[in-house]
């Protein structure tokens, strides 16, 4: 019988809006082992670390190390007790070196004086100890995601963590870079760190780990033996039920272009070319999918595609109008619909109700106004309407936003997006953080949108089965630029994908010729 | 979650009584340290406005301009910029109103006269709140420090009118000639001298709660000031709807200087602020920038004032004191966080019984899937 380095017992965590994340929660992890933590969005898996990470308090429960009862009060107690968290958005300093950023916290000092040397010589021992190929003297910002989260990595272990969170960490990366992390984790594994492993992606879980304790809405199924495991009985103890993860949809039938793109240009305030000459055209019926390492332009073009970004040179047209120095609101009269990326800071007001939030495109528009006056009567009926279609679990319409689960607040911005009547829709990561069965509704209305109303829709999203699912054409961008264009998005792997994502191939534009 | 909203609105009221008791409680205790015949002065204190007609109207007068900017502060609360100009706006409002009534002289009737007073108030209003607001929006010029430093510039703006344009050289103290008796607001309910200004404040009211939750433009106010960033993405016109909101919470602070003015005074005789303006900014945070809510804060205030001119009156407490219980109510309700453990214990509570129902149904259906496995 394996040591037991850390146990958590009966975990109960409620926010403050009342939300319980862990419901009586018991979790355990043996020395030398790397365990998988998996559950759908919102099953409370991020919750439950930053209970044991000392981020949040829980309202009951206990927590053991090496069998001896212990009080987490705060993350630098985490910390001083052995454990380390390596977190889904990196904590680093962009315009300081990997040994300034790995150092922190644990600063060496000569003099009263920060000891730059020594800051290398200890960045270096930890990179040599475990086989980090990264040179301490780089700055942060020239590095890849990949890269960084080794920093990530380093950082934990300088500060002598025993047990390791890592909170989902091949979400940003290709697969070539979760090979890689993998290896790294197996080492660290050997040298007897105990590795609590966060994910969704049950082939990696599969990979990498011989023991996963299942969550869901909030509570511990139990953990489970992988040796006598699929994926399948995995994802039915997750969600339930069998997930399916393939969209039936038949070939498209492109029309007339929807959103011409022609040599797009943007500069930034740095100076930097973050759209570099991009020229896309999005046609009736298709969906057009855009991969990429998060970071690589996809995020200034939407900006630019919603008005809210502006952009250096080129031609934008939707619907054949040039969009250059029109207004949001005129854009959106063009014919756009935008899902954006973060839902909370542009897709909703979390105070206002599913009401208010639900016709904040339209509240201009004869049938929703009388005069000076909104009209209630109709917006009433409307939105009960959309609340059933959609699906979204509220109270009432009066509910205030913020109120309601992730998955649910997304349904009420597609819910908005999808029936503004727009025939160009620009989603960027629509199902981001929410749960199989929201993201699935919203993955297959993207579809049946495109296949039975015309709709032209750009799909950005960082998960890559998504873009090989939904997708028509796919496109891949990297450093501002389009590298690579695939006629049929269903008949690209994930490693060929992975190449172009990371720069080891590059199409030309002849071969990209007729695809863009 | 439900039961969450439940307990949200529950706290929310109940926060209001806990401050105003604690702030009682602490003056008690002062009362006892500091004063000879503790019982009696707090006795006055909270029974004193209300025991005559005649106090009780007076908290109604006084009420009104807190109800005025009250309501001016609530629209730069709805599009959160702290634009303070309603404080000079009052002064100003008052000096050029009754400026004009002097110049118009005896010659319309009453009522017109009276409406066209308010008028010209209200675009003192427009006109004077337009400044900070443009500049905030052309040049990103911080509002507070421009609304503040104007402020200034009103009061020392409306003591040059007041001396050089408009004084009755025949009184020994500083005021303006005396105001033509076609400019008088009247007073109505006979005992209780309310000024007929009253009406005007409740139509006010009436018709800001209906701009708010009723029109288009409230509607996108509210999602302005709600989240900014995600009325750009919907398309909502940003710089219009700030800007509007700001001018008729200005034209409000206007109607309510002249309306003070024409119903309180024979002249005009303000020479410093009259802190009406900072008054509002306080009733409109007791009311949670809710206009329904206003009245409700702006006659609380108004008590809690006439209250203390009672006991300044009768005991030997100074005025300063009241000031003291005064700032202790306002800052807790102020303060968001305030009863925010009670608030969280009672969500826990709420959800932990919750979870204990749905506990038998959920646990059992994982647990039958268990065997299949």
């Amino acid at each position: 019988m394996p040591k037991e380095v850390l146990r958590m017992d009966g975990i109960t965590k409620i926010y403050g809006n009342g939300f319980v994340a862990n419901k009586n929660i018991t979790f355990w992890l043996y020395e030398g082992e790397i365990l998988g933590l998996v559950g759908e969005n919102g099953a409370g898996k991020t919750t439950l670390m930053k209970v044991l990470f000392g981020h949040e308090t829980p309202q009951s429960g206990e927590v053991f190390l090496d069998g001896q009862p212990v009080k987490i009060l705060n993350t630098l107690d985490a910390i001083s007790k052995g454990i380390g968290m390596v977190h889904q958005h990196f904590m680093l300093i962009p315009s300081l070196t990997v040994a300034e950023n790995v150092v922190l916290g644990v600063e060496p000092m000569k003099n009263g004086l920060f000891d730059f040397k020594k800051a290398v010589a200890m960045t270096q021992e930890v990179a040599d100890k475990y086989d980090f190929n990264i040179d301490p003297m780089a700055k942060i910002q020239d590095l890849s995601v990949g890269q960084m989260q080794k920093v990530e990595i380093m950082k934990v272990l300088i500060k002598g963590a025993k047990i390791i969170i890592m909170d989902e960490p091949t979400a940003v990366l290709t697969p070539q870079e979760t090979d890689e992390l993998f290896e790294q984790l197996m080492l660290l594994k050997q040298h007897g760190h105990s590795i609590i492993f966060i994910s969704h992606k049950l082939e990696e879980v599969k990979r990498i780990c011989a023991r996963i304790t299942v969550l869901r809405h909030g509570y511990c199924l139990g953990s489970y033996d992988l040796k006598d495991m699929d994926e399948s009985d995995i994802s039915r103890l997750m969600v339930g039920r069998d997930v399916v993860l393939k969209i039936d949809k038949e070939d498209p039938k492109p029309g007339k272009p929807v959103v011409h793109i022609k040599n797009l240009v943007k500069i930034n305030a740095a100076g930097k070319r973050v759209l570099d000459d991009v020229s896309i055209d999005i046609h009736e019926g298709e969906v057009v999918g855009i991969a990429g390492v998060e970071g690589n332009g996809q995020g200034d073009l939407s900006d630019v595609l919603s008005g809210m970004g502006v952009y250096s040179s080129g031609v934008v047209e939707v619907n054949g109008t040039d969009i250059k120095g029109r207004t949001v609101r005129q854009i959106r009269d063009l014919g756009l619909a935008y899902i954006p990326e973060d839902r909370m800071e542009y897709g909703c007001a979390g105070d206002m109700s599913i009401r208010d939030n639900i016709i904040a495109d339209r509240y201009f528009r004869k049938e929703y106004r009388k005069g000076f006056f909104l009209n209630q009567k109709h917006i009433d009926e409307i939105v009960d309407r959309y609340i059933q279609e959609f699906e979204i679990a509220c109270d009432d319409k009066s509910q205030p936003v913020r109120m309601l689960s992730g998955g649910n607040i997304q349904k009420v911005v597609v819910a908005r997006e999808f029936t503004s009547g727009s025939n160009f829709i620009l989603a960027n990561q629509p199902t981001r953080g929410i749960d199989v069965g929201a993201a699935e509704m919203i993955r297959k209305t993207i579809v049946k949108k495109s296949r039975e109303e015309g709709t032209a829709t750009l799909l950005i999203s960082a998960d890559l089965n998504e873009v090989l699912e939904c997708s028509d054409r796919l496109l891949v961008m990297r450093k501002g630029r389009v590298v690579a264009a695939f006629p049929k998005a269903n008949q690209v792997s994930e490693e060929l994908l992975g190449e172009y994502m990371l720069g080891i191939k590059t199409m030309t534009q002849e071969e990209m010729e007729g695809l863009l | 979650m439900n039961r969450t909203r439940r307990v949200e609105t529950m706290v929310e009221l109940l926060r209001i009584v806990v401050a105003i008791a604690i702030a009682y409680a602490v003056a008690l205790v002062t009362l006892f340290a500091v004063s000879e015949e503790p019982l009696y002065i707090i006795q006055q204190f909270i029974l004193g406005p209300v025991s005559s007609v005649r106090r009780i109207g007076s908290i109604v007068n006084l009420a009104i301009p807190f109800t005025f900017t009250g309501l001016c502060f609530c629209f730069m609360y709805a599009v959160n910029k702290f634009n303070l100009s309603g404080e000079g706006i009052f002064m100003f409002a008052g000096c050029i109103s009754t400026y004009v009534a002097i110049n118009l002289g005896e010659g319309l009737p009453a009522p017109l006269m009276i409406l066209v007073l308010l008028v010209v108030g209200a675009l003192v209003g427009v006109v004077i709140t337009m400044i900070p607001a443009w500049l905030d929006i052309k040049f990103n010029a911080n509002i507070v420090v421009v609304s503040l430093m104007l402020n200034s510039m009103l009061v020392f703006l409306s003591t040059y009118v007041l001396r050089y344009k408009m004084r009755d050289a025949s009184i020994s103290s500083l005021g303006s000639l005396p105001l033509p008796d076609n400019a008088s607001i009247p007073t109505i309910f006979g005992a209780f001298r309310i000024q007929a200004g009253l009406f005007f404040a409740v139509i006010a009211v009436a018709l800001v709660a209906v701009l708010f939750f009723k029109t288009v433009f409230g509607y996108k106010m509210r999602v302005v000031g709600s989240n900014p960033l995600f009325a750009k993405a919907s398309g909502i016109n940003m710089a219009g709807t700030i800007v509007c909101a700001q001018l008729i919470g200005g034209a409000l602070a206007g109607i309510g200087g002249t309306t003070e003015i024409l119903a309180n005074y024979d002249r005009y005789k303000w020479i410093a602020s009259t802190q009406h303006g900072f008054d509002g900014l306080m009733v409109a945070v007791l009311a949670r920038r809710n206009p329904l809510l206003v009245p409700v804060a702006a006659l609380l205030l108004a008590y809690i004032r006439i209250g203390a001119d009672v006991v300044n009156s009768k005991g030997d407490i100074p005025i300063d004191f009241i000031t003291v219980i005064q700032g202790i109510i306002i800052l807790m309700v102020a303060a968001d966080e305030f009863m925010g453990r009670f608030k969280k214990k009672l969500i826990y509570k709420a959800a932990q019984e919750n979870l204990a129902h749905e506990k038998k149904e959920e646990v059992v259906a994982p647990a039958t899937e268990g065997k299949e496995e």
